[in-house]
């Protein structure tokens, strides 16, 4: 185990620990798997994301963590062989019921990838607003409050807002991975996914996108896959820690508040990971 | 792990580092000489594909550049030459028109059934679209004559439309589809899936995906592979000879007889009079310049997007 884990840690036991899940919750998870083919990848999930709060999934490669991240927004429909089980409530709403189109329960439930994937034939203004106009948004005066409020809050306005009409190619990784943020936020989501948001980057950008993570609490429910422990530790209030089961479908194995997963884990597997004794 | 005998045999870690230098002396001169056959082999390799090719352009451009100086080589008809004028050969003025009437006529009717077909076959799982994709690419490497026959039978027998520009259009459109389904196809395969995800995870339509993120992606693809068709078929003999009937006018009109570049060189070489033979060398210099320069213009093109993308 590393210095700085252990240092974390011992930081870490000194605070009072508050369960984010006694608050509003945003998704509900009731005994959610997902197979492809026949074969289970994730199997009977079940804990509630607390709304403006940062949920983290954290396991070994393998444990499902993106798999199960990729159901909350039905990402999984269009894969031939995927299926989804069990329920997923947004809100009051149920994502797999069928009552509400796919495209909307998207539009409600933002997304941002591994690797930055701004849509290389549009500018950045056009990017920050394409989620507005492939849901039908055309006018100009608020394409352009949205581009503002939304490049504002993924703190990336200052840096781009004298050249909006130039390519996403022409930003750094952190830059077009705020980019992507700002264009998930734009659509004004109720959860935002972000699926191991830092992998591809470098430490400082790393550093930006996680302060950007805690300013956006107060504005979205954020749910985030990642492998760094570090970082699940330093950014969210919630963790979910999966493994991989002996049939080498993911299974949870503690769900709980972020402070005390990492100081004192129930479960002696946890205990295991975090100290780095595998994964 | 099997259990090792080390008190059997007493080889001390100096022996083994001794014997290790002496082998990996002798494997680096065996592999250097491995690598100076192969560099021969490679040099020869390149000489034998080189040389015929180079042979070609250097008689192709000593023989064909002075017909392309000639005056009224791209102006004139062309014409007879007779015992007391041997070298009245006129110009291709006709064959120039034809051929681009026939690839601007065989574009338009191909390219946008071919990428819209290509996207599809991209885009589909069923399978009939995989049956139009292993047809396409069987198609591909068909013999342009065929296409020609094809032509012949459903315009000039079946429509009886006759020996026209339109026949060879077609003849030609009927070539240049495979290969832009086929081209298509794959610049659409090549978008990354994590640019049709990001679409859909803002709540747009799949279609609204494929045509507003993906397709934009692909474009330069598309156009490449166009470009490369079109390149194609400039150059193609086979498939218009039987239709396009052949005319010594100037015309744009589909239901005309027409010419075509590859067709009058292919009559001029079968002549008795030297003079058109020299006509049809000149012909096929213009004809691989102008493949030369769409091919160029469309490596130029791909490269500059792909900056600008990248």
């Amino acid at each position: 185990m590393n210095e700085n884990m252990v240092n974390m840690m011992n930081a870490l036991e000194d605070q009072a620990i508050v369960d984010p899940r006694t608050g509003p919750i945003a998704m509900r998870l009731n005994k959610v798997s997902v197979a492809f083919n026949g074969r289970v990848a994730v199997r009977d999930v079940t804990f509630d994301v607390p709304a403006n709060n940062v949920t983290a999934l954290i396991g070994p490669s393998g444990s499902g963590k993106t798999t199960l991240l990729r159901s909350l927004n039905r990402l999984h429909d269009l894969t031939k062989g995927a299926k989804v089980s069990g329920q997923i409530l947004l809100g009051d709403d149920d994502v797999y019921g069928g009552a509400i189109p796919a495209t909307v329960l998207r539009s409600r439930i933002g997304m941002v990838f591994q690797r930055p994937n701004p849509f290389p034939t549009m500018s950045l203004y056009d990017n920050v607003v394409s989620g507005l106009r492939f849901n039908g948004v055309k006018k100009k005066s608020i394409l352009d409050a949205a581009a503002e409020e939304s490049l504002r809050a993924a703190a990336l306005w200052d840096e781009i807002k004298d050249r909006l009409k130039a390519h996403g190619s022409t930003l750094s990784g952190g830059q077009q991975q705020r980019l992507c943020i700002a264009r998930a936020l734009a659509v004004e989501p109720e959860v935002l996914l972000m699926d191991e948001p830092t992998s591809a980057l470098d430490p400082i950008a790393t550093q930006k996108i996680e302060e950007l993570i805690s300013q956006l609490k107060s504005r979205v429910t954020i749910v985030i896959v990642t492998h760094n422990m570090q970082q699940a530790a330093r950014v969210s209030d919630l963790t979910a820690f999966l493994l991989m089961g002996e049939d080498r479908a993911g299974e949870q194995i503690e769900v709980a508040p972020t402070l005390k997963l990492f100081s004192q884990p129930d479960d002696p597997r946890t205990m295991d990971y975090i100290q780095g004794r595998f994964g | 792990m099997t259990q090792l005998d080390h008190t059997s045999h007493e080889i001390t870690s100096g022996e083994i580092r001794a014997h290790l230098r002496e082998r990996s002396a002798a494997t680096l001169r065996r592999r250097m000489l491995v690598s100076k056959i192969m560099t021969v082999l490679c040099w020869a390799a390149i000489v034998a594909a080189a040389v015929p090719l180079i042979a070609l352009l250097i008689r192709l451009f000593e023989k064909g550049t002075p017909v392309l100086f000639k005056s009224g080589f791209f102006t004139q008809l062309p014409q007879q030459p007779t015992l007391f004028d041997q070298t009245n050969t006129g110009g291709v003025s006709n064959a120039i028109v034809g051929t681009i009437a026939m690839i601007v006529y065989a574009t338009l009717a191909s390219v946008p059934i071919g990428v819209i077909v290509g996207v599809y076959t991209a885009e589909s799982e069923s399978k009939f679209a995989a049956a139009i994709r292993v047809v396409a690419s069987t198609m591909v490497g068909a013999p342009s004559i065929l296409m020609g026959l094809f032509a012949f039978g459903v315009i000039v027998v079946q429509l009886k439309l006759g020996f026209s520009i339109l026949a060879g259009s077609f003849a030609l459109s009927v070539l240049m589809l495979p290969v832009l389904i086929s081209s298509t196809e794959i610049a659409v395969r090549n978008v990354p899936t994590t640019l049709r995800e990001a679409g859909l995870a803002l709540g747009a339509k799949p279609s609204t995906t494929s045509l507003r993120i993906v397709l934009p992606a692909a474009t330069t693809g598309i156009v490449t592979g166009a470009i490369l068709a079109i390149s194609r078929a400039v150059g193609e003999t086979a498939p218009i000879l039987l239709v396009i009937g052949g005319a010594y006018a100037v015309t744009w009109k589909p239901g005309d007889p027409g010419s075509a570049l590859s067709v009058s060189m292919y009559q001029d070489v079968g002549q008795a009079y030297d003079s058109l033979k020299d006509q049809a060398w000149g012909i096929g210099l213009l004809l691989v310049l102008v493949i030369f320069v769409l091919s160029f213009a469309a490596r130029i093109w791909a490269a500059r997007k792909q900056k600008v993308q990248r």
